[in-house]
């Protein structure tokens, strides 16, 4: 088996001064299970990409990739993206497994072997004609997984291949993923570290710059973490940080909810249900997402809600911030409605947005303005009452250097905060947050924690639907467990 | 039930179009399915199928379903061109009315259980009337409700046979036969079977970027230029991620040899696109079906 | 630039990026169209009156090739984004049937024409203008043979292919050159020539 070689990489992205990889030499010996790891922009990705060939023909890349000496073949290294979304190519699993070996132009019996050794290796046990669009989140993994092994490459490399997961889910994926690296090659980009490091035999940390700061075996670099980029990495076993502090007032809720002292609920749901019809053609069988919820959402408390995914938590965010009509009994307090239907779903735009706000748990596509400054800007022009708070906002997220950038121009951990900055700029009621903590380095986590804290002081109803167990102790309010659409007891991981 | 608990995914007579999955807002804010219990069970190893499957129409056939549902995607593009052909010979209202009742007495070989219809209809319904319409308003006749009509029968005649044969279109089936019988490019082929995959999360974006804006004041107006504002500005949130995503996706279809597909050896196909007996029975009655607007003219 | 490292690419040979971006946005603009099916909706009844002025807003349609050339610059590009954005609205059950696709085919085939004149060589604003004009005028034809029958008057029929060209001029034509320019701007088109001039100018 051929050992992998990159020497003296450098990318620099077009348009941009700096490389985001700088002079970064690597040798994986045949065989070997690498982790990279590094804060969000220190270019683990583009080493990734670089390694299986796949740079953007735009970037100024220098450098080389060698497989025992020589450029690798198509097919002998294999790739395995963050989104299993965007590696489905057909519509069934066996279909999609298939794609590697046509393009390779094998016989149609031996591309269908493939197809099954690889569903095997991959433990995709959802069979080959199970329709893609039905698959699970990890069922998916799994078979971008078999995807990648089917055109049997020597080396496998994984750009966050669980990061879209929850963490049981997540440790199952890993479990597949090193089982089918047996024999191969393995290079793996993730921000968990506490997952993977008992399962590589070698960690790689990435600065930001672009420089390789740390390579060793995991025990060696853990213990030597003093030298790591502290704010960068979640280093397993260090404390959460602490939430940053917020100035009084500035998330104090824009309209004053009449009677709603601390502790009322601005928004209570009885036997709440959701049914997803299908729209199109023919009619599938539409899917009950939520099934008789009970839910009070208090003002001044964080109220937290929990589950695995796909439990129905942020089909219960959407509802409850007006964004599609539940069956049951939803309704908003009479200080919170001022005149209003109580139910928040026949609120017309702006009467909405002047009560309550929702942060999207993908906000990536969902910004409205061409530069961050006029995207938290945004609702308070609408609702005509502009103010300052928006500035103090993008100061406190780190985001005021950057106020003349296009949004869809951040990366992945600051669009989140922009859309955060953006629900609090017009001072809602009302705040409903979908996993708003995902994607934070440290530094960054704590002033999202600090901010959604804040904002239950200043006598808002939050509610955070989140998998992050250090969220939920800062929280520190009601949690609502949900499992396949319902409220169960307790609290669900 | 496969091994893992959640039901096998057999195909029914249901083709499976790309509408699957296509949801209402925000009916699940972009959740991904359960993964509950469903993955616990995933540590085992199960038996492998490894011989080569049915193909789609194989498997509509097998169910139940009307006859049309055997025909594989080229005979019924094939039909359905035709058949638009064929209307374009009507010029009386009666001929139409003829060419209509041919068409509504075929109905039971395509639609029966497992297709509804009804919903494909009503644009057609609106077509019509619209048609027929603006011909009373921007005609040159002496007899405007004759010529209209004329007109709107004209029309349905046109627009009936597609809309009800197109119904049984597989994408991914229809990519086999367009690259495998009729040789065009295999690369473009897959390229667009890919994209038409993606619909359905990008009919999802598509939600989730209207109900952004309209929780953050920036909803559809009551006017129509504000909802055109409205249409644009949320129609460019959804072609964004669709250009990225179109990036991403072009370099997971890379990492699996794409780029090279057809270079050194041709590109090979995991499905035969075979055409069978059906095929050449929709076709011949199609052509029968698609000439009565041709033949009633020259007849009467 | 090293060859081990980037994808390969050779000028004529279309790249997967290419394809597939040319394929995902007509998908897309498939999606676009059910938005704008509610806004027509809400028009309609100003057409009631004067049925030619609807041609005023057939320039949407053509967005698809349009913005398919602009951001691919290959030839076919308009043409994939636009037969595949009709082959959404004909699967999932459009008011002309199978004429959907004859129409995506006749647009696509427009704005090929028009990108063709300049040698695939401009893409600027002009070049936009004139593939909606083009585009607008066959598709405008095409309807008022195969859809009305030929049965208005020359007038109305003139005034209703001026009025698409119109449409196709604006809507499509600056209105697709400027979508693209926004697509530019938010750094969505990185892998593209439309991506790489912006970097250039600033």
């Amino acid at each position: 088996m051929p050992d992998l070689r990159l020497s003296d990489l450098s990318v620099t992205p077009a348009g941009a001064r700096r490389p985001v990889v700088d002079r970064v030499d690597l040798d994986v010996p045949a065989g070997q299970r690498v982790l990279l790891v590094g804060p969000s922009g220190a270019g683990k990705s583009t080493v990734l990409r670089a390694l299986a060939g796949l740079l953007e023909d735009d970037v100024d890349a220098r450098g080389e990739v060698l497989l025992g000496g020589r450029p690798a073949r198509p097919g002998e290294v294999g790739l395995l993206l963050q989104d299993p979304l965007d590696t489905v190519v057909a519509a069934t699993a066996g279909r999609d497994t298939a794609f590697g070996p046509e393009n390779a132009g094998l016989p149609r019996e031996e591309v269908w072997r493939r197809v099954a050794q690889a569903h095997a290796a991959a433990h995709h046990v959802a069979g080959r004609d199970r329709d893609v669009a039905t698959l699970s989140g990890g069922e998916r993994q799994r078979l971008a997984l078999a995807g990648a092994l089917a055109v049997q490459p020597s080396v496998l490399l994984l750009d966050e291949p669980t990061s879209m997961l929850d963490a049981p889910t997540a440790a199952r994926v890993r479990e597949a993923v090193l089982r089918a690296a047996a024999g191969r090659t393995l290079v793996v980009v993730d921000h968990d570290l506490a997952g993977w490091a008992p399962h590589v035999d070698r960690v790689l940390v990435l600065g930001r710059g672009g420089l390789l700061v740390a390579d060793g075996a995991p025990a060696d670099v853990l213990a030597g973490s003093r030298a790591l980029p502290a704010d960068g990495l979640w280093l397993p076993g260090a404390p959460a940080p602490r939430p940053v502090d917020v100035p009084a007032g500035l998330l104090a809720p824009q309209l004053a909810v009449p009677g709603a002292a601390t502790g009322d609920a601005l928004l209570t749901g009885r036997g709440l249900g959701l049914v997803r019809r299908r729209r199109g053609l023919r009619p599938a069988p539409p899917a009950t997402v939520l099934h008789g919820v009970d839910v009070a959402l208090p003002a001044g408390r964080s109220t937290a809600f929990t589950g695995p995914s796909g439990s129905g938590k942020s089909s219960l965010l959407a509802v409850l911030a007006g964004l599609a009509r539940p069956t049951g009994e939803l309704t908003a307090a009479p200080g919170l409605a001022g005149g209003l239907p109580p139910q928040p779903w026949r609120w017309r735009s702006r009467e909405l947005a002047a009560r309550l706000a929702w942060v999207p748990q993908f906000p990536e596509h969902t910004f409205v303005r061409a530069t961050v400054r006029e995207e938290v800007a945004a609702t308070p022009l609408a609702l005509g009452c502009p103010g300052a708070r928006g500035e103090q906002l993008l100061e406190l997220l780190g985001l005021a250097h950057r106020a003349d950038v296009n949004p869809f121009r951040l990366s992945g951990g600051e669009q989140r905060r922009l859309a955060l900055a953006g629900a609090l700029a017009a001072g809602p009621a009302v705040l409903l947050a979908d996993e708003p903590s995902v994607g934070q380095d440290r530094g960054t986590w704590a002033v999202v924690a600090g901010l959604l804290a804040a904002a239950a002081r200043e006598g808002v109803a939050v509610g955070v639907s989140t998998h992050d167990e250090r969220l939920l102790r800062v929280l520190d309010g009601p949690v609502v467990a949900l499992r396949g659409g319902t409220r169960v007891a307790g609290v669900a991981a | 039930m496969s091994r893992d608990g959640t039901p096998a995914a057999v195909p029914s007579g249901v083709p499976s179009g790309v509408h699957r999955t296509v949801h209402t807002p925000v009916d699940e804010a972009v959740e991904k399915p359960v993964d509950g219990a469903g993955e616990a069970g995933a540590a085992v190893d199960g038996p492998v199928d490894a011989g080569v499957p049915p193909t789609p129409a194989q498997l509509r056939s097998a169910a139940p379903g009307p006859p049309v549902r055997s025909c594989g995607p080229l005979s019924l593009l094939a039909v359905s061109l035709l058949c638009a052909l064929g209307a374009l010979a009507v010029d009386d209202w009666q001929q139409a009315a003829v060419a209509l009742l041919v068409q509504l007495l075929c109905l039971p070989l395509v639609v029966g259980r497992g297709a509804s219809p009804g919903r494909r209809l009503v644009p057609l319904a609106v077509a019509a009337l619209s048609v027929g319409w603006s011909t009373v308003l921007a005609g040159d006749s002496d007899e405007p409700l004759r010529t209209a009509a004329t007109a709107a029968l004209r029309l349905v005649v046109l627009v009936l046979p597609g809309v009800l044969l197109l119904g049984w279109l597989d994408p991914g089936e229809a990519g086999d036969h367009l690259a495998q019988r009729l040789r065009l490019p295999g690369r473009v082929v897959v390229a667009a079977v890919a994209a038409l995959g993606q619909l359905a999360t990008l009919a999802q974006v598509w939600d989730q970027v209207a109900a952004a804006r309209r929780v953050r004041g920036l909803g559809a107006g009551r006017s129509p230029l504000s909802r055109a504002r409205w249409a644009a500005s949320t129609a460019f949130g959804l072609l964004v991620d669709a250009v990225r995503r179109a990036g991403r996706t072009a370099v997971a279809m890379d990492a699996r040899g794409f780029a090279a597909a057809g270079v050194d050896a041709p590109r090979s196909w995991a499905l035969p696109a075979p055409w069978r007996r059906a095929d050449s029975v929709l076709l011949a009655a199609g052509a029968l079906v698609a000439a009565v607007p041709l033949l009633v003219r020259l007849l009467g | 630039m090293s060859t081990t490292l980037t994808r390969s690419s050779s000028p004529g040979r279309w790249r997967t990026v290419d394809l597939v971006t040319a394929a995902v946005l007509g998908v897309a603009f498939g999606v676009v169209f059910w938005g704008w099916a509610v806004v027509y909706a809400a028009l309609s009844p100003v057409f009631a009156v004067l049925a030619p002025l609807s041609g005023l807003l057939g320039g949407v349609w053509l967005l698809p090739a349009v913005v398919g050339a602009l951001v691919v610059r290959r030839p076919g590009a308009a043409l994939l984004a636009e037969l595949v954005a009709a082959s959404v609205e004909a699967l999932l059950g459009s008011h002309w049937g199978v004429g959907v696709l004859v129409s995506g085919a006749v647009q696509g085939l427009g704005v090929e024409i028009a990108v063709a004149v300049f040698a695939w060589k401009r893409w600027g604003v002009g070049v936009a203008v004139l593939g909606g004009v083009v585009a607008a005028v066959l598709e405008g034809v095409y309807e008022l043979f195969a859809y009305f029958a030929g049965t208005w008057t020359l007038g109305f029929q003139v005034l209703y292919v001026a009025c698409f060209a119109l449409s196709g001029a604006l809507v499509a034509g600056v209105g697709g050159w400027a979508l693209v320019r926004a697509l530019a701007r938010a750094g969505a088109l990185g892998a593209f020539g439309a991506g790489r001039e912006l970097h250039r100018r600033g």
